[in-house]
């Protein structure tokens, strides 16, 4: 097993094999990368060089990167997702270590090394707990968005609710040694950088705890609406079990629900049941429209008329009515030749057919009524059977 | 003193559909505004003829103060919509509103999972046919058609669940199921 010797070697070594390394860094999630891919990004003796320097590890046909350079590279592209408050956790314990070893030394130059690690912990602290809040943050929104088991979800974001706790608590901590304990060493550290440091490390806890205030109002907002959710749907499948069961009816309020429901979603009143406008079908423009209307209820079927049966003979047979016509000129002309008063001469003529006293009277009147001008009317009257009538003679 | 929109919603609402607020029609959502901006005009306006304007979280609808269908329908409704909710609800946990979804998912997911191949079996009075991937657009319409889903995107047919759907979820909490009742019912 080889180890590095120098620096140089290390950064020498990351250099040649830094194709490799990217590409396997970039798959790191996507899936298990294999040794005959990598054999042909670099030659096979490098890639068991690498191996033997336990950058790569191997594990029968897979490969993966060191973690230890895993975690390197990481934390240095800023893109772990791990939340680790165990290393802020040593990280204070190390900062008291440090303050106390200063404090406690007296040569200068061993001084100044405890201040600048103490200096660079208390840097590191501020970066790591910003980061860790961003990461937790970026995690609770995955979780929520995309975990599609209910249960597994609720337990994840309680997990990381428990993170955040813990993150809230370093930042206590860690507030409380900048303010309260070691503050002999923090009234009497010399440096204007130091100075600098710390209250760059307060500002950046302060920021974390109002970040950290805002994530427990997320997580609980997710918790509440998840709960709702996995309410609701153990609620229909409840429903679900009681309606195939056929039991809804009658042992929950659902008749009661239902009825006090007055919805228009429950009744379809499909609208359009309305009579037409009279004045409307009046408007010469409405009228091609009812003429395609009728077009259209001409149904397919076609009245056959029956046809009738000939007509018989004897119908066609022309059959003449007689009657006879009295002629009112020709009696006239009678009358003027025979020299009597018309009634007289009207009761004894030769009529064609029978003649009752009721036509006679009536034909008497006609002949009057005609022929006016050609008579002259006296002034005498005659009488026959009860019956007076003026007597008339031709002109 | 109505807004220039009342005739629409009426439209809308009056035949028993909703408007809302994540709906993929530019057009609801301005009468989805107009509603909420003229709410209580509104209100007092349509009451006048007998039609109380509802809100619900994120979308509205009408409901009539007095009763006039008969119950029978309304049972029949509200067992339809049970089932077509339990099914959805099956398919994926998170269904509600702003989930989107395409036909073919749901179609794969029927392959892997026999209850709920079973349940969409179940909804046949519905769908009306025997091949599936018919029965989950034919549902899918019935969605549409009711304004609880839009037609999100034509190109990838995806759909969209729109705020309405809680209404669904409402009536459903509302059933009350007594506590011995609950324990019988097996997980």
């Amino acid at each position: 097993m080889f180890t590095f010797s120098s620096i140089k070697e290390l950064i020498n070594t990351l250099n040649w094999s830094k194709e490799l390394l990217t590409e396997m860094f970039e798959k790191r999630k996507s899936f298990a990368y294999k040794y005959e891919h990598a054999v042909e990004v670099i030659e096979e003796s490098r890639l068991d060089a690498l191996i033997e320097l336990e950058v790569i590890r191997r594990n029968g046909p897979l490969l993966e990167i060191d973690d230890q350079f895993l975690q390197f590279f990481e934390q240095i592209l800023e893109v772990n997702e791990e939340i680790n408050t165990a290393t802020v956790h040593e990280n204070i314990r190390i900062l008291k270590q440090h303050i106390n070893h200063y404090l406690q030394e007296n040569n200068g130059n061993r001084k100044y090394s405890y201040l600048k690690a103490v200096k660079s912990v208390l840097r590191k602290i501020g970066m790591m707990t910003l980061r860790n809040i961003v990461d937790l943050n970026r995690n609770i929104e995955n979780t929520f968005k995309t975990e599609p088991t209910y249960k597994i979800k609720i337990s994840k974001l309680k997990g990381y609710d428990q993170k955040r706790q813990d993150i809230n608590v370093l930042i206590s901590q860690t507030q409380q040694l900048l303010d309260g304990e070691e503050i002999t060493f923090f009234k009497i550290a010399p440096d204007e950088e130091f100075s600098r440091i710390t209250n760059q490390l307060r500002l950046q806890l302060n920021e974390a705890h109002h970040n950290l205030i805002e994530t427990q109002k997320q997580i609980i907002d997710f918790l509440n609406q998840i709960k709702y959710q996995s309410r609701i749907l153990e609620k229909i499948r409840q429903v679900k079990y009681l309606k195939d069961q056929f039991e809804l009816k009658e042992r929950t309020n659902f008749m009661t629900v239902i009825a006090d429901c007055h919805d228009l979603f429950f009744s379809p009143q499909r609208s359009g049941r309305m009579k037409l406008s009279l004045d409307l079908l009046q408007d010469d423009q409405v009228y091609p429209i009812l003429l395609k209307a009728s077009q259209k209820r001409k149904s397919g079927v076609k009245l056959i008329r029956p046809i009738a049966a000939n007509i018989s003979a004897e119908y066609l047979a022309a059959e003449t009515a007689y009657e006879v016509f009295l002629d009112p000129e020709e009696i006239k002309n009678s009358f003027f030749a025979s020299g009597d008063h018309l009634f007289n001469f009207l009761r004894h003529y030769q009529y064609p057919k029978e003649v009752t006293f009721e036509e006679m009277a009536t034909l008497y009147c006609q002949l009057i009524s005609l022929y006016e001008d050609e008579f002259i009317l006296r002034d005498t009257y005659g009488e026959y059977e009860g019956l007076e009538y003026a007597v008339v003679y031709p002109k | 003193m109505a807004t220039k929109h009342t005739a629409d919603i009426f439209e809308i609402l009056s035949k028993g559909q909703f408007i809302n607020s994540n709906s993929s029609d530019e057009r609801i959502r301005k009468l989805f505004a107009a509603i909420e901006d003229n709410f209580s005009d509104l209100s007092q306006y349509f009451i006048e003829i007998n039609l109380k304007l509802e809100r619900g979280d994120e979308y509205f609808y009408f409901s009539r103060p007095e009763n006039r269908t008969d119950l029978e329908r309304k049972i029949e409704s509200a067992y339809k919509w049970i089932d077509i909710l339990d099914f959805f609800k099956a398919h994926d946990n998170s269904f509600g509103s702003g989930y989107r979804f395409t036909p073919a998912e749901i179609l794969v997911k029927l392959n892997v999972d026999a209850m709920l191949k079973s349940k969409l079996v179940g909804l046949r009075r519905y769908t009306k046919d025997e091949r599936l991937d018919v029965a989950i657009q034919k549902l899918i319409e019935i969605l549409c058609r009711e304004g609880f889903a839009d037609l999100e995107n034509e190109v990838t047919n995806s759909y969209k669940i729109l705020a309405s759907i809680s209404y669904l979820e409402n009536l459903i909490m509302s059933i009350h199921i007594p506590e011995e009742i609950n324990n019988e019912i097996p997980e």
